[in-house]
């Protein structure tokens, strides 16, 4: 193991540490609450870093996955309210309310929770990698990706709003019950919630890095650097690419289903152009190239949100500067946050890890000046 | 003739009239995404800039056809070279500031051009305001006229022999004029052309502002049609990616066939089911067809 990797997986666990310490410096149930949203929304943003920084995939769809991993996590706690909420045999309201008299064939198997926590996550890793072989194998690249990701996001917004009967429409699903695994029950606003949170971003975190330190990793981000090299070596490139599509997606969808049960509803907005936006804003922020920095990227980036959308004046003007700050760090900052820190980082360690620095440094250089698409 | 012969000469007469009426309400469609997909096209296959704002630049477009009838009193047809010029502009500052930094990183310039389509939408929402906004009929075309035995509203064949005539424009800067000449030469080689004395940045920064008032023509001419909304750009800037992408970037051609064939289609789809089923089909059609013919219907080049 190299310096600079001990010292990454230090940093990488410091951090997890310090975010799992936080309850026990913040007790107010709802700042424990809104703390939990902004975690939810740094693993969002780290899974987009393993397709687009690591691989080179720009997924601007990112919040499709996220969206249906909520709606699975949702229709599972939908089922298992009492039965005051729901209608006859067990119909959920808004069903009874479009007239559906027996519930639909996809939401049967959603009675088992079980089912749903592997849905959350096993739907979006089949709907990714189904369009990833159609997108990766047709070796459709760079930016008619991000153009048919995209598309997909608003084909699957609109169906959702569109299909009210079966998936709540404008509304989304509302009155969930609360998540109980072996007789305990996480509260949104408590504590468990928030060390649920708190222990899957870690995992994740930890699971993802795992995936670039490994072989396949180094195969990604040379596909990232130079896809037609990778080819002539003999690599599937195409496979490579839906397995990185695949993971990002599961990794989505699971914050997707931590999204519901911190929120309580899941709603067509988690599938929206703006929220698979701020994902890909959060990322540049932080640093694409970065999983820790895609993720402090979200967390910083909406914790600010949240901080100055409270008073009345930024609240109108706060969308027009993040489009600024934007703008700014893709022109002046592409590596974002993390790719300043690496810089310091580098700095520190040229002096006495000679050896090593020139070899590591050179998987982290800004590809070569890319073709352009034509 | 017996009478049931006649009757079922009758249906057969509204069968074809109900098809006619598609094929109409299909060009109108096709019209409106040729519009919009022409200036994406235009800027993508010689800039390579993949420009998400263009949306905003119809949203524009559309705004600037509502202020100029509302403060000003403009009707919509003679004011729309001044909207064309307006929107052109903004494209014009706009590539001045941000997008010429970013020419050799194509992946950046999406992220960039959606930057400025955000800051774009909010600056409108927040000087003119959230609600709908709506647009007059010029009321010279506001009548309906009888095509093929159909009445059609004057307003969208307007639209369509615009649209046509727009394109012919266009191919004829492209491919009769020095400007066009050099346009293509830079998109053949910006290196061997700069050699020869070709000021790429210009041509570059001109191609983006007719692009953009392309686009702000087209929201102008949909303003009537449709209710105007800072978020009514995000649509068509899907839609129109959706025309390059089954075109391919290459041709002219490829535009105004894949925008004929998607507007006809999305009609004929929208007619016997909805809105949002003929929008998804379609798109699942796509995905499937790129992964066989990647490089569009209309395009020999591949997409790398």
């Amino acid at each position: 193991m190299s310096r600079r990797t001990a010292i990454q997986i230090g940093t990488y666990g410091f951090v997890c540490i310090a975010i799992l310490l936080v309850p026990s410096f913040v007790d107010d149930a709802f700042i424990l609450n809104k703390y939990a949203r902004y975690l939810v929304f740094g693993i969002l943003a780290m899974a987009l870093s393993l397709s687009w920084g690591y691989t080179g995939i720009l997924n601007l769809g990112q919040a499709t996955s996220f969206g249906v991993g909520s709606y699975c996590m949702a229709m599972s706690l939908k089922l298992k309210t009492i039965p005051v909420h729901t209608g006859s045999a067990g119909l959920p309201d808004f069903m009874v309310w479009n007239n559906v008299t027996e519930l639909p064939w996809f939401w049967v198997p959603f009675h088992s929770l079980g089912f749903g926590l592997a849905a959350g996550i096993a739907v979006p890793v089949i709907l990714a990698a189904a369009l990833g072989w159609f997108m990766f194998k047709g070796r459709v690249t760079g930016v008619y990706v991000a153009i048919i990701t995209l598309a997909w996001l608003v084909v699957v917004n609109l169906l959702i709003i569109d299909q009210q009967r079966y998936t709540g429409g404008f509304n989304g699903i509302t009155d969930l019950a609360q998540l109980e695994i072996f007789g305990f029950t996480f509260d949104a606003y408590d504590s468990s919630i928030f060390y649920l949170i708190g222990v899957c971003l870690m995992v994740s975190l930890f699971f993802a890095l795992a995936v670039t330190k490994s072989k396949a990793g180094l195969i990604l981000q040379a596909i990232r650097d130079h896809e037609d090299r990778v080819r002539y070596f003999g690599y599937d490139v195409a496979n490579f690419k839906i397995f990185a599509f695949s993971v990002s997606a599961g990794i989505a969808g699971l914050a997707g289903m931590l999204y519901t049960i911190v929120m309580e509803f899941a709603s067509p907005t988690f599938i929206g152009v703006p929220l698979s936006l701020s994902v890909v804003i959060w990322c540049a922020v932080g640093g694409r190239q970065s999983l820790l920095g895609a993720m402090l990227g979200a967390i910083i980036v909406t914790g600010m949100q949240g901080a100055l959308s409270e008073s009345e004046t930024f609240l109108e003007t706060w969308t027009l500067i993040m489009g600024g700050i934007f703008v700014a760090v893709v022109l002046l900052m592409p590596k974002g946050l993390a790719g300043a820190a690496e810089a310091l980082l580098n700095r520190l360690l040229k002096s006495d890890d000679n050896e090593t620095t020139p070899i590591t440094s050179a998987a982290h250089q800004p590809p070569a000046k890319r073709e352009r698409a034509s | 003739m017996p009478p049931t012969a006649r009757i079922s000469k009758k249906a057969a007469c509204r069968m074809a009239e109900a098809i006619i009426t598609q094929i109409i309400t299909g060009l109108s469609i096709s019209s409106i995404l040729l519009l919009v997909a022409l200036g994406l096209a235009i800027i993508y296959g010689t800039t390579g800039v993949i420009n998400l704002a263009h949306g905003e630049f119809v949203m524009l477009g559309a705004y600037t056809a509502w202020a100029l009838q509302t403060f000003i009193g403009i009707g919509l047809i003679e004011s729309l070279v001044l909207i064309f010029m307006c929107v052109a502009l903004f494209g014009w500052i706009i590539e001045r500031i941000v997008i010429r930094h970013l020419y050799d990183r194509p992946l950046d310039t999406i992220l960039a051009t959606w930057g400025v389509g955000i800051m774009a939408q909010q600056a409108i929402r927040l000087i003119a305001g959230g609600e709908l906004r709506y647009v007059e009929m010029p009321s010279s075309l506001g009548s309906s006229i009888s095509l093929f035995g159909i009445e059609t509203s004057a307003f969208r064949i307007f639209v369509l022999v615009l649209a046509v005539a727009l394109f012919g424009v266009t191919w004829y800067l492209m491919y009769r004029t020095s400007f066009g000449m050099k346009l293509r030469a830079i998109t053949q080689n910006r290196e061997v052309a700069s050699a020869f004395g070709i000021n790429s940045n210009r041509i570059y920064s001109l191609t983006f502002a007719y692009g953009a008032g392309l686009a702000g023509l087209a929201g102008a001419l949909v303003s009537p049609l449709k209710s105007v909304s800072p978020e009514m750009g995000t649509t068509y800037v899907v839609d129109a990616f959706m025309v390059v992408v089954l075109g391919g970037v290459e041709s002219l051609v490829g535009t105004i066939a894949s925008s004929a064939i998607l507007g006809e289609v999305t009609g004929f789809l929208a007619f016997y089911t909805d809105d949002t089923i003929a929008k998804a089909t379609v798109f699942f059609a796509i995905v499937i067809l790129i992964r066989f013919r990647p490089q569009g219907l209309f395009s020999t080049k591949d997409r790398s």
